[in-house]
């Protein structure tokens, strides 16, 4: 059992480390503050934890392809004023489905785009930051749009099972279901080979287009159910609101274990960081902090995260030139012996 | 055998799919287009104050935006943190100038601020960390501490104070501010073009391999550029400051100005100015001119009366457009990471 963990932890030192830091955070706000440990707070962090964790996760998955999406505040707040302004005439289901296929959409066609350009995705997702913001400003007449009927709000934050609400559930089952697709499909694989190997990975014969449009279809679904959730549970939603949740979603994704550099990391880690995150949060709160002291410990989080990540690749990186030149070293007095050998008189 | 053949004999549609220039051409003269209608149908625009509006408008971003130039023709993409850089800094100048210290040390105080926030950025950079993922970190950072130092309040300092010839001081009939912008404009496009740190620049953003095998390191570039472009928020921060006699963090931030966030409004100036965001091609001035072209099209929307959803619209599409047109443009003539 105890050699099994620790071959498990040397196999997924990323994923240890984020569960150990999860643990540490949540076992500091447990023994500082009484009420943090209760059933209560578990189902608080849960609500956050739907709308944070699918940002967290569409940014784990565009960082697992090598590229990060900034335009996932905007897709939120557009989905979010949809989904709010639509629920009183049409119904909140139908309203849900219409902003869940627009944010997929736009997803898609940013997706598209970005492959046929082939630009970096940074590039192309700072000019639709502002774009769907304008598109989420003309939505909402440039107001704050609100609901008059609050049986939704009362139904997707019903308790459940202690912890969950249906919102939590959807979320989780959506985590599962992305889970799968990424690890046992073949798009799922190809995702994960255009983040880590984009050119071997071309050379194999995948098209950039499809795993794209795809991983960017997943990443504007996770953010429009997650501002389709936060609109409908407050009942009200804001077109220049959500530019919070990119920060966040980051350092979630980056305590997750993704690495800038693509093709690494997974949907567990996304849901462990996005914990960890709504840990720090949650207790911040219960001590009593500003909110702007959260932006603060997340800013150097990230920080100190991504310090890690950059000294160790360039630790690894200066590690495997000096094998590089030891193993020269090596091959070169192996072979002058050799040829002192070989000119030795008989 | 067929290639040849096409390359020959093109037809309108591959010869236009070749050579995008006519595409850009067209592009532009609509642009013109729009422009001269909306010069000529909207109300007051061509008056001697709507024009000095529309240039003391422009340098605010713009100011901003020939630092970020410097950042991104280095090949390092941009800087999330232009906005809270300038937050971090206008809360420095206000608590330097409410505690009774003059201009001169006040200003001072607030380029040191500056230098080490952007020395700090510029280090984790060059040492190969992500330049977004760095400054969305950096971004929190400043924030929070510049919120934090002013207890989220605004700071104000007393009329009379030292720092009114910059902020609402006036010099042969135009803003300070607007006379600044053209020095630094200016001063920018010098250092560009004549001076051998600007032809580094322009180097280490073109081809990162070349310059480091010709002894030009993107981690002492990094460090200076985003110094510059630092120091370039820190001076905005200032004006504003010293126009308001005031200071809160929320200043820069989307309530601000007409057009949603103040780092993308900035980072939309560069890219419609038309400098590559991949680094290596562009100009200062494009910047400016870019901020020039911004500040007029949403003056003139704001005189026909547009909310600012069609305004924001309006810059959003005026990115993708600036992006669209680049990758189209450059395809092929450069490899793609």
């Amino acid at each position: 059992m105890y050699k099994k963990a620790k071959t498990w932890i040397s196999n997924n030192p990323d994923l240890s480390f984020a569960i150990l830091l999860s643990i540490c955070v949540y076992a500091y706000f447990a023994f500082t503050n009484d009420l943090f440990a209760t059933h209560r707070t578990g189902y608080a962090i849960m609500e956050r934890f739907a709308v944070l964790g699918l940002v967290g996760l569409a940014l784990t998955l565009c960082i697992i392809a090598g590229e990060i999406d900034l335009s996932i505040g905007s897709n939120a707040a557009l989905s979010a004023v949809i989904t709010v302004r639509f629920t009183d005439s049409l119904g909140a289901p139908t309203a849900l489905i219409i902003a869940l296929v627009i944010a997929t959409m736009i997803g898609a066609i940013q997706g598209y785009f970005i492959a046929y350009l082939r630009v970096r995705a940074i590039v192309l997702t700072v000019g639709t930051l502002m774009l769907l913001r304008g598109v989420s400003l003309f939505a909402a007449e440039e107001k704050t749009v609100m609901l008059t009927d609050f049986r939704v709000p009362d139904f997707i934050s019903t308790k459940m099972l202690w912890y969950f609400s249906p919102a939590s559930l959807l979320v989780v089952s959506m985590f599962i279901i992305v889970g799968l697709f990424m690890s046992y499909t073949r798009y799922g694989r190809e995702i994960y080979a255009i983040g880590g190997a984009r050119k071997e990975a071309i050379a194999a014969g995948i098209s950039l287009k499809r795993p794209m449009i795809i991983v960017f279809a997943i990443s504007g679904l996770c953010a429009g159910l997650g501002g389709a959730i936060i609109g409908l549970r407050s009942g009200t939603a804001q077109a220049l609101g959500l530019q919070y949740v990119l920060l966040a979603g980051t350092v979630a994704a980056f305590i997750g274990g993704v690495s800038i550099m693509g093709g690494k990391g997974g949907v567990i880690g996304a849901a462990i960081g996005t914990l960890s995150v709504n840990f720090l949060n949650t207790g911040l709160v219960f001590n009593v902090t500003p909110a702007f002291m959260v932006q603060l410990y997340l800013g150097i989080l990230l920080i100190i995260v991504i310090m890690f990540q950059t000294g160790s690749r360039v630790f690894d990186e200066n590690q495997r030139r000096k094998q590089i030149l030891a193993d020269a070293d090596n091959l070169a007095r192996q072979l002058s012996k050799r040829r002192k050998f070989l000119k030795a008189p008989p | 055998m067929s290639i040849d053949s096409s390359v020959e004999n093109p037809n309108l549609i591959q010869r236009l799919t070749r050579d995008y220039s006519l595409l850009v051409l067209a592009l532009v003269a609509v642009f013109i287009a729009v422009f001269i209608i909306g010069a000529a149908t909207a109300p007051n625009f061509l008056t001697i104050l709507n024009i000095k509006t529309i240039l003391r408008d422009a340098a605010i971003v713009g100011i901003m935006a020939i630092g970020l130039t410097f950042v991104t023709l280095s090949g390092n993409f941009f800087l999330l943190s232009m906005k809270e850089t300038a937050a971090l800094s206008i809360i420095a100048f206000a608590t330097s100038m409410s505690a009774g210290y003059g201009f001169e040390i006040s200003f001072l105080f607030t380029m040191i601020i500056a230098m080490i926030a952007g020395a700090i950025q510029g280090l984790l950079i060059g040492l190969g960390g992500n330049p977004i993922v760095v400054t969305l970190g950096a971004a929190g950072l400043f924030f929070g501490i510049g919120s934090w130092w002013s207890d989220n309040l605004v700071v104000s300092f007393r009329r009379p104070h030292g720092a009114e010839w910059l902020g609402s001081g006036s010099f042969l009939g135009l803003p300070n501010i607007t006379i600044a912008f053209i020095i630094i404009a200016v001063l920018a496009e010098f250092v560009l073009r004549r001076t051998s740190f600007g032809r580094q620049v322009y180097l280490v953003g073109a081809n990162r391999a070349t310059g480091r095998a010709t002894g030009h390191e993107n981690l002492p570039m990094a460090i200076k550029v985003c110094i510059i472009a630092s120091v370039c928020s820190a001076f905005v921060a200032i004006a504003f400051s010293a126009q308001v006699s005031s200071a809160h963090v929320n200043y820069f931030s989307s309530s601000f100005g007409s057009s949603g966030d103040m780092t993308i409004m900035v980072i939309a100036t560069v890219m419609v100015g038309g400098n590559s965001i991949m680094g290596g091609y562009g100009s200062s001035l494009r910047s400016s001119l870019g901020a020039v072209f911004i500040s007029t099209c949403d003056n003139m929307m704001v005189l026909h009366g547009y909310n600012s959803g069609p305004r924001v619209l309006a810059v959003g599409l005026m990115i993708v457009f600036s992006i669209m047109v680049f990758a189209l443009v450059q395809r092929g003539s450069r490899s793609v990471e």
